[in-house]
């Protein structure tokens, strides 16, 4: 593709010409970083997908393919797809098939007002250097114009007149389906639409019409995340028997570390609070579980684990893709919790658990209340039942607001007022909060590096987010490896964050660290013997 | 779901070159897919991480900790990374012919 074409406005039906790629993004075009990571040259580089990866899968959107749909065998079979997808449309306009997001979606449909006022909030537009079929508004035109052409056709004769023509064919479907895997559903559109206008819904709204309908998925969130989660307890793939072992094993790598007794505790009936982690972080980041087990016990709270399948991962991954995944686990969780007797569920430090577990599911949860860690910690800290030393954070820290928590939920003080009174040398991003940008991981992209994916999620998706740590700690030296703290109380977004700093060096450059809240707090208490965070094993 | 050939290893494996069937592994395939993993030369110690990996994945069906990694090998998380330069599970894992980690890790 020639570089002067690669920028050029894309018209909707572009998306419906057979061409071998609409969009291409050349390093140059990406926004630049700053030092030490402003050589072109010094940065890793974009693997070019494979030819038999072109000449098998539908790759003729851009540079990537996160789902990799196989190319259909035959006429016929090509036929059949498009029906599912005219099926699929029309399901998602009835009430009967969208229980959960018909109305704002309908909404979102019919109301925008094209003003492109949150094009220039998205950082994977901006990012890109703005290509244009990565406009929060251009996949959403997509949809709107199938929408009214096939659900809410008006008078004959003014349908292109009136909401722009489109022809819906093969090659347009398939290349939707990648694009909603753009997208990290971060939905900082959504914020700055001054009506309301959710693109980050319709682009959640197209995904679970292509899974619901025509059984196409990102393979990481479907066969192995939801379905292996219902059918063996868990994402990871731990069963009761493996998670308690790692937990037992946790337990005694805190205990030995901090000189006081740590012990989990399963399946207490009656609890106050039953425990829910992301699983990943017990086999990834198994001091974040430590923590909370010893913090919890420091404040006199009575707590529990589950060891019911699904009882120990609060991962929903039908948050991202489809509704039905999403209310099947949203349900044991549910049943578990009250099984249990619990007072309430504490969502450990994982966003998009919070947001399905705390309001996407609330229906669901009759009678149990849901509670986030941030806001537990919050009280624990500021209770006077613990005794804390802040000077042993005495490091740069800085906070990265998890979209789900933050933007969904609203829950942006708790974790800063810990900070502010526990960490020093805390200092904001910006922007933060509600107006925060994404780790570039979000709708469970953290986790996947399927083709050249990752090259993707980490060039594009992540920059603007890298950009914003490397801008927080200016006033340090980026050139030491002086450690420096990146608190992200999310799962899925320290996934990211981890792999940002893997591929750009940025641990062995610039002393880039990454962790979330609980072991700030744990590091500071008095009762410790020494500070707990141990640079080298991070 | 693609075919991988080096020399006499033909095996197949998945959109992130993780083994289809962990199975087949060999020292063989792990030479080859070591290959892949920028591990040019697989030492004493590469093998230490490898086989401990294997045999956890045997017993549990799954991968270890990271941290439990560590302790057993007795390397720790930066000389895994030596080891196997996009880490312990990406790398190290995919060496060792597990299948790719799944979840949030």
């Amino acid at each position: 593709m020639s570089p002067t074409t690669r920028k050029e406005p894309r018209r909707i039906k572009d998306m419906s010409l057979p061409s071998e790629q609409v969009a291409h993004v050349e390093p140059q075009d990406l926004v630049p970083l700053p030092p030490p990571y402003d050589k072109l040259e010094e940065q890793p580089r974009f693997k070019p997908l494979s030819d038999d990866s072109r000449a098998k899968l539908e790759a003729s959107l851009d540079d990537t393919l996160c789902i990799g749909c196989p190319k259909p065998a035959s006429k016929e079979e090509e036929e059949r797809l498009i029906q599912a997808f005219i099926s699929g449309l029309h399901k998602l306009f009835t009430k009967e098939n969208n229980w959960t997001f018909l109305q704002p979606l309908t909404l979102s449909m019919e109301h925008c007002a094209r003003c492109q006022t949150c094009v220039d909030d998205c950082p994977v537009y901006e990012e890109s250097g703005k290509n244009e079929v990565y406009r929060p508004t251009y996949r959403s035109e997509i949809l709107r114009r199938l929408y009214f052409k096939y659900v809410k056709p008006g008078l004959p004769g003014f349908q292109t007149f009136q909401n722009g023509g489109i022809e819906l064919n093969w090659t347009l479907i398939s290349r939707l389906l990648e694009l909603s895997y753009r997208c990290t559903l971060c939905r900082r559109c959504a914020q700055s639409c001054p009506i309301g206008v959710d693109n980050g819904l319709i682009t959640h709204e197209i995904r679970k019409l292509f899974s619901s309908e025509m059984g196409l998925t990102a393979k990481d969130l479907h066969e192995k995340g939801t379905v292996q989660q219902l059918a063996v307890g868990s994402s990871t793939g731990m069963i009761p028997v493996v998670v308690k072992d790692n937990i037992e094993f946790i337990d005694e790598d805190m205990t030995d570390r901090t000189g006081i007794k740590v012990e989990t505790k399963w399946d207490v009936e009656g609890a106050e609070v039953l425990l829910l982690h992301n699983a990943g972080e017990i086999l990834a980041w198994p001091d974040n579980p430590g923590c909370f087990a010893l913090l919890l016990d420091a404040a006199g709270i009575s707590w529990t684990m589950s060891s019911d399948l699904v009882g120990y991962d609060g991962v929903n991954y039908g948050l991202f893709y489809d509704d039905v995944q999403l209310a099947r686990i949203a349900y044991r969780h549910f049943e578990i919790a009250k099984k249990l007797k619990v007072k309430k569920i504490v969502m450990g430090e994982c966003g998009h658990e919070s947001k399905a577990l705390g309001v996407i599911a609330d229906r669901v949860f009759q009678g149990i209340p849901r509670e986030t860690a941030m806001t537990l910690m919050a009280d624990i800290v500021f209770s006077g039942r613990i005794k804390f030393d802040p000077s042993r954070n005495d490091f740069p820290v800085t906070l990265h607001d998890p979209c789900n928590l933050a933007r969904a939920m609203g829950v942006i003080e708790p974790q800063r007022k810990v900070l502010r009174y526990l960490a020093p040398r805390f200092r904001e991003m910006h922007p933060h909060g509600v107006r925060n940008y994404c780790c570039g991981g979000g709708s469970g992209f953290a986790i996947m590096s399927q083709f050249n994916f990752q090259d993707w999620r980490l060039q594009i998706n992540g920059r603007r987010k890298f950009r914003q740590i490397l801008e927080a700690f200016q006033d340090t030296d980026l050139t030491s490896n002086d450690p420096k703290y990146v608190c992200a109380p999310c799962s899925n977004c320290k996934g990211q964050i981890r792999d940002l700093f893997d591929y750009y060096g940025a641990k062995e450059k610039s002393g880039l660290h990454y962790g979330g809240l609980v072991e700030l707090v744990v590091n500071a208490m008095v009762d410790l013997k020494e500070p707990f965070i141990n640079w080298e094993i991070m | 779901m693609a075919t991988f050939e080096r020399g006499n290893v033909k095996i197949e494996v998945d959109e992130d070159g993780f083994m289809a069937e962990p199975e087949k592994w060999n020292e063989e395939v792990a030479l080859a897919l070591a290959s892949t993993e920028n591990v040019m030369d697989m030492t004493e110690a590469h093998w230490k991480v490898a086989n401990y990996l294997r045999n956890y994945y045997q017993q549990f069906g799954i991968a270890p900790m990271i941290r439990k990694l560590c302790k057993e090998t007795g390397f720790s998380l930066k000389e895994i990374y030596d080891l196997y330069p996009s880490g312990p599970a990406k790398g190290a894992c995919k060496v060792a012919g597990l299948p790719k980690p799944t979840g949030c890790v």
